[in-house]
């Protein structure tokens, strides 16, 4: 029971991954240099990355470790699901209240179950890997696309989370939060924005 | 240091099939001015798999083709020539067309008969620029300098090398010892082949630099058996050594690019500069994450801390034998 409802879960977020998160820049240096760039010039699928990192990173070095394999696998997993299942895209605001669930998780900084933070990376994973995936399914090259983004996810999770893995100075601890609750704030303004265009 | 821990996705990137050695691959524009009022254009875009890119220089003023348009292909791009008629080329706004819609840089450079010169770079951000009447030093020097980080960051044999010395090196001092080695002897060269002074072949060159990225592979290899050899003794001099061969394929990668004759030991500098900044972030970024693994308290089986060094091996090895090949065709 409780497991067809983690299933149901993730079936619905994807079904809610959303279409503006598709769009893969032309770096000119082929598919897997545009994909290794994507996280870095799309700011929906950035700022929950960052703010997961934040998190897995205050929760210490055995959430680091799991979110770091979690979130790309997941991610992987999204968008290699985009290529077969061909489903219509859903609303914006469904990622937009991830970013803010994550954001607002970091800024708490509490003793979080390893496991929730580490379902919230396969579910943040699987919802943008699915909105990703979908467009890179109809690109050559999306394939190596595809492991650009995950690539790239591995080393800019394992930067955060190690850095982060070992803070113990308060003020740095306050920094880290500080950063969260303005992710949450970015991600209550995109929210607003969504709801305002109707996405 | 451990750093092969930090290294195992950079090995995994490098094996990936989407990466290709001395990718650098800026359109370029050059014109250069014959008789008053007319230029000698050079038009290089990067190809595509066989397509070429689709962008195209626009003038705001009056430019006009005074010849045809001769086409045609090298390995990686098309080359496009013509003569260029117009009477006042400065104060007009260049534009490249198709170029805000990729992610492609493009390098302008205009040759004056007063001797006087004008480069660029432009990106799809700024897909375009004001010719000017004179242009300062620092504005050639921004041009060059992110030529070279290019450079480096996208010439994966060049990182691969790098790679393999930081697997190769055990402590703080000894890295930062072999690292300047190999930036002092690829500076050396760099200089003394775009300066004219000396050349290489670029076939056996390329197969070179990939012996040396297979050098490194056994001696990595050897390292972690636990035996010993002048390179694993003295990592720094190989680096010297092989440094020198990398500093002919930089060369090589900069006049492909174009060199302003005016500007000519700028351009040097600063490309070497650009070089060496993309070299410190490439060791930082290794080092770092070897520190975020360590934080992270990593145990990696035995095969995934040897996947790299074994990596590095093959990728030299595939590319020794493929470029040799080439040499003979």
């Amino acid at each position: 029971m409780k497991h067809s409802v983690i299933l149901l879960s993730i079936g619905a977020l994807l079904l809610a991954a959303s279409p503006a998160q598709a769009h893969l820049m032309n770096s000119g240096f082929g598919p897997f240099y545009d994909g290794l760039a994507h996280p870095f010039l799309v700011p929906d699928d950035l700022l929950p990355v960052i703010a997961l990192t934040l998190l897995a990173g205050l929760r210490g070095a055995r959430c680091g470790r799991w979110v770091v394999f979690a979130l790309p696998s997941a991610w992987l997993a999204g968008m290699a699901a985009a290529a077969v299942i061909h489903l219509p895209s859903g609303p914006v605001w469904m990622t937009c209240a991830l970013t803010i669930v994550l954001g607002a998780l970091a800024a708490a900084d509490r003793p979080w179950p390893v496991a929730l933070v580490v379902g919230l990376a396969a579910v943040a994973g699987a919802t943008h890997g699915f909105g990703n995936g979908r467009e890179l399914a109809a690109i050559k090259g999306g394939g190596l696309a595809m492991a650009g983004i995950a690539s790239a996810l591995f080393v800019v999770s394992a930067l955060t989370a190690g850095q982060l893995a070992t803070l113990r100075a308060h003020w740095a601890r306050v920094a880290v939060r500080v950063a969260g609750s303005w992710i949450a704030a970015i991600g209550l303004l995109m929210l607003g924005w969504s709801m305002r265009t109707g996405q | 240091m451990k750093l092969r821990h930090a290294v195992i996705l950079l090995g995994l990137l490098a094996v990936s099939p989407a990466t290709h050695a001395h990718e650098l691959r800026p359109a370029y524009l050059e014109m250069r001015e014959v008789k008053t009022g007319e230029f000698s254009v050079l038009w290089k875009t990067p190809m595509l798999g066989d397509m070429r890119l689709s962008l195209e220089p626009e003038f705001s003023g009056e430019a006009k083709p005074a010849t045809p348009v001769s086409t045609r292909t090298t390995p990686g791009a098309a080359v496009q020539t013509w003569t260029l008629r117009a009477l006042a080329l400065r104060g007009q706004t260049l534009l490249i067309r198709g170029l805000d819609s990729t992610m492609t840089d493009a390098l302008v450079r205009c040759e004056f008969a007063d001797g006087t010169t004008w480069s660029q770079r432009l990106s799809p951000a700024q897909p375009s620029a004001l010719i000017p009447a004179r242009q300062t030093a620092w504005a050639v020097a921004g041009v060059y300098v992110q030529l070279g980080i290019e450079h480096i960051l996208f010439g994966i044999d060049h990182l691969l090398f790098v790679l393999g010395l930081l697997l190769l090196v055990q402590a703080r001092w000894m890295l930062l010892k072999t690292i300047t080695a190999f930036t002092v002897a690829h500076s050396l060269t760099l200089a003394i082949a775009t300066l004219g002074y000396a050349s290489a072949p670029g076939a056996p060159l390329n197969a070179a630099i990939a012996l040396s990225i297979l050098f490194l592979g056994p001696e990595i290899v050897r390292m972690w058996r636990g035996e010993t050899s002048l390179t694993i003794r003295k990592p720094w001099l190989v680096a010297f050594c092989f440094g020198l061969l990398h500093g002919f394929g930089f060369a090589s990668a900069l006049s492909n690019t174009g060199l302003p004759r005016a500007d000519l030991p700028l351009a040097l500098l600063t490309f070497n500069v650009g070089v060496e900044i993309g070299q410190v972030a490439f060791v930082g970024l290794v080092v770092l994450l070897e520190r975020s693994f360590r934080q992270l308290e990593f145990c990696w089986p035995v095969w995934v801390l040897r996947a790299p060094g074994y990596a590095i091996g093959s990728l030299g090895a595939f590319w020794t034998i493929q470029r040799t090949v080439m040499m003979f065709r």
